[in-house]
């Protein structure tokens, strides 16, 4: 009878402990391209969920970026966080400002392949996730504008569809021959379109990374800390110069707010030979595309130049011990390689580690979709996206300044001074 | 004669004209859902408008129902306006008499008070909200999604206005015969302040289906989504462009039921929204 209850207890004992480890942790995540991404999300955290016994994660869909910012941001002054988050790179002035957020180094420490897997992650995908000198987020659904180019057009114009332009002269030169006027001097295709419009200026930024020398990571329009910025830099200053030209000097751009959602459409339809858009686009553009279309790296006037953009997982603060770590092998599971190709093929997204492009199923599809490497090639050239402390703000400052020289309203120079000065207000209480 | 005649049928070709232009505002963007809905995706790329489709298919359609389960995202919203609607009539009817025919110290302060909320856009209280949602252990239930706006000072300003033009003696005669308090409300007040009290009704409704923003923030689990949040699901692609076929489609599905009702009931809106003056 003692030993039966030895026994019983110790069942007991053990059965409870199980209970007592099972962790349950909410993950928001939003869903911002094209297709049923929310499923695949889903599918992806119930394997999890069937292999981890001890952890089970709720996956709760929280619209696009921002309105899984917002609902983060509800969920913690209402005292309940959600244990992990997938936010915009940038974001994270943001939660830093709030104190919402922890840093990751010491779960990268305790695992015995941190830092291998670290490393693992492309470096300029990496780049915003670092911040007072640790790291606060892992790259997980990001990409970067890439130029697409109708490769039927450029044979029409007598173009190489082979050879799409590398510098901002080959840009203008092929615009300038691929944009097509009707006698009455109105525009039936042209050349090239930048997505600008609702204060969104990531395409700007690339023309300003293409400005750097090659090689090199110099051009900085923002401070480390996100504390300062330098709008009137000589490279801010000739990027908005050629940019403005595109359309006020060489006519082979629209001039004004080139609405992001429609560039795509022109360019499946014809009405653009050229456009600059995500990566994001390409399993969009390449089921759709009537017509032969060619993926290269946006032509640069010294170097070739983008910046990244996109989601990273966070690992919230006001949650218990046991929750970030199991956070953090969720996280870790999420970003395995072979996670990280199959995430990458069904949603397009670059793949954030290189080793994902060594397993079977990533090689077996580039192999046959060659195109989507070149954003992968494109990301030796990318630098950290644009972010800063009150980053809504500044950026809508920057943007309206912007769109003032390219209407005409300001000269480049005043524009850019304007940015500043009004930057400088806004970022004045964050600086120490 | 003959010239009053032709006069008036140019009057006549006139205002038929001007009705013919009105209808259009209104049709032309749902005869434009609707053709983007069931064109294949190719055909939204035309250089030129295509205001017809020839090769019409339920591609876009099965998409979009594979996208959510919207027979429970409907049946969410419903129980969510429904719920919502009947706790406001809990709480403004009274609230709404009182401040129309009672007396009581600091009636009008109230009121005033009552009228502040009106001002405030409900964006603005989403944090606060939340915070009491929070705290009495309601987040991610539909109950949380009404409660905030149980006590509609929108609803309880348009009633007390409206209670206040029945004529008193029309209570007094009714409670010198026996009538009790909610009797003087069923059979006296309501009746005649009817066209008020459906223009409230429709309006509570109308926002209610459409709102986001709210139900976006308190609910988690996928089983308590509304109709808005699987829209969301269509049209958050913001990092690849649009896809309009997938969009209206879904649209299509998640407006078709209003539309109808609006159609078989159209009439009586009409003259209700006539009668009351009150803009949807």
């Amino acid at each position: 009878m003692r030993r039966f209850l030895v026994v019983f207890s110790l069942i007991l004992g053990v059965g409870m402990g199980l209970v007592a480890e099972q962790v349950n942790l909410t993950f928001y995540y939003p869903v911002s391209v094209a297709g049923p991404l929310a499923k695949v999300i889903e599918a992806m955290v119930a394997e999890f969920n069937a292999t981890h016994p001890n952890i089970q994660v709720t996956p709760v869909f929280a619209g696009g970026y921002n309105d899984t910012l917002l609902k983060v941001q509800a969920a913690i002054m209402g005292g309940t966080p959600p244990d992990v988050a997938i936010l915009l790179s940038t974001d994270l002035f943001t939660l830093r400002a709030i104190d919402a957020i922890v840093p990751l180094d010491e779960f990268i420490e305790a695992d015995v392949d941190g830092q291998k897997y670290i490393d693992d992650f492309f470096p300029a995908l990496m780049a915003n996730s670092l911040l007072e000198g640790n790291i606060w987020s892992i790259p997980f659904q990001r990409s970067t504008p890439i130029l697409y180019y109708n490769k039927d057009l450029f044979r029409e114009v007598g173009l190489d569809p082979e050879r799409p332009p590398t510098t901002w002269d080959e840009l203008v030169e092929y615009g300038l021959k691929l944009t097509q006027r009707a006698p009455d001097g109105s525009v039936l295709r042209w050349g090239l379109e930048v997505p600008f419009s609702g204060g969104f200026i990531w395409n700007f930024e690339a023309f300003i990374y293409q400005t750097g020398c090659p090689g090199c990571n110099e051009v900085k329009i923002v401070s480390d800390d996100g504390t300062e910025v330098y709008f009137t830099s000589q490279h801010v200053l000739v990027a908005l110069r050629f940019f403005r030209d595109l359309s006020v000097y060489y006519k082979i751009m629209p001039n004004g707010y080139i609405n992001w959602g429609t560039v795509p459409s022109d360019f499946l339809a014809g009405r653009a030979a050229m456009i600059y858009h995500s990566t994001g686009s390409l399993t969009h553009i390449r089921n759709n595309a009537p017509f032969e279309f060619g993926v290269a790296f946006m032509p640069g006037l010294s170097c070739y130049g983008t910046p990244t953009g996109g989601g990273n997982f966070y690992i919230f603060k006001a949650i218990p011990e046991s929750h970030r770590k199991a956070a953090w092998t969720f996280v870790r599971w999420m970003t395995s390689p072979e996670k990280v190709a199959e995430w990458s093929i069904k949603s397009g997204y670059i793949a954030v580690r290189r080793s994902a492009y060594s397993t079977e199923l990533m090689s077996a599809f580039t192999s046959e979709h060659p195109e989507y490497l070149v954003a992968r090639d494109q990301l030796a050239y990318a630098h950290k996206e644009f972010a800063c402390y009150n980053r809504a703000k500044v950026t809508k400052i920057l943007f309206d300044q912007l769109a003032r020289a390219i209407l005409g309203e300001a000269s480049p120079e005043e524009a850019l001074e304007e940015a500043q000065r009004q930057a400088n207000a806004e970022l004045e209480p964050f600086r120490k | 004669m003959k010239g009053h005649k032709g006069g008036r049928a140019i009057r006549n070709l006139g205002h038929i004209l001007l009705i013919l232009a009105a209808i259009s505002i209104w049709l032309v963007p749902l005869w434009w859902t609707v053709i983007t809905a069931i064109r294949p995706v190719s055909e939204t790329l035309s250089l030129t408008p295509q205001w017809i489709t020839h090769r019409p298919t339920w591609e876009n359609f099965k998409r979009a129902f594979n996208l959510a389960p919207w027979g429970r995202y409907y049946l969410n919203t419903f129980q969510v306006v429904v719920g919502t609607f009947l706790l406001q009539m809990i709480i403004i009817i009274p609230a709404a008499y009182a401040f129309a025919r009672l007396t009581f110290p600091g009636r009008d302060l109230l009121f005033y008070v009552l009228l502040v909320q009106l001002m405030l856009p409900a964006a603005a209280l989403i944090f606060p909200n939340y915070t009491t949602i929070k705290t009495l252990g309601l987040v991610d239930t539909k109950v949380a999604l009404m409660l905030p706006y149980a006590a509609s000072a929108f609803g309880t300003f348009l009633l007390r206005q409206a209670f206040r033009t029945v004529p008193q003696e029309l209570e007094d005669a009714a409670l010198i015969d026996g009538c009790n308090w909610l009797g003087l409300i069923r059979h006296v007040y309501l009746p005649l302040i009817k066209p008020v009290f459906i223009a409230f009704a429709l309006n509570s409704i109308i926002y209610h289906w459409n709102e986001f923003l709210w139900p976006l923030v308190v609910i988690n689990s996928p089983s308590k989504r509304t109709l808005t949040l699987g829209l969301a699901m269509a049209f958050k692609s913001q990092e690849t462009g649009f896809d309009w076929p997938l969009m209206t489609a879904t649209l299509l599905i998640v407006i078709s039921p209003l539309l109808m009702l609006f159609v078989v009931f159209q009439r009586w809106f009409i003259r209700i929204y006539a009668q009351s003056g009150i803009k949807g």
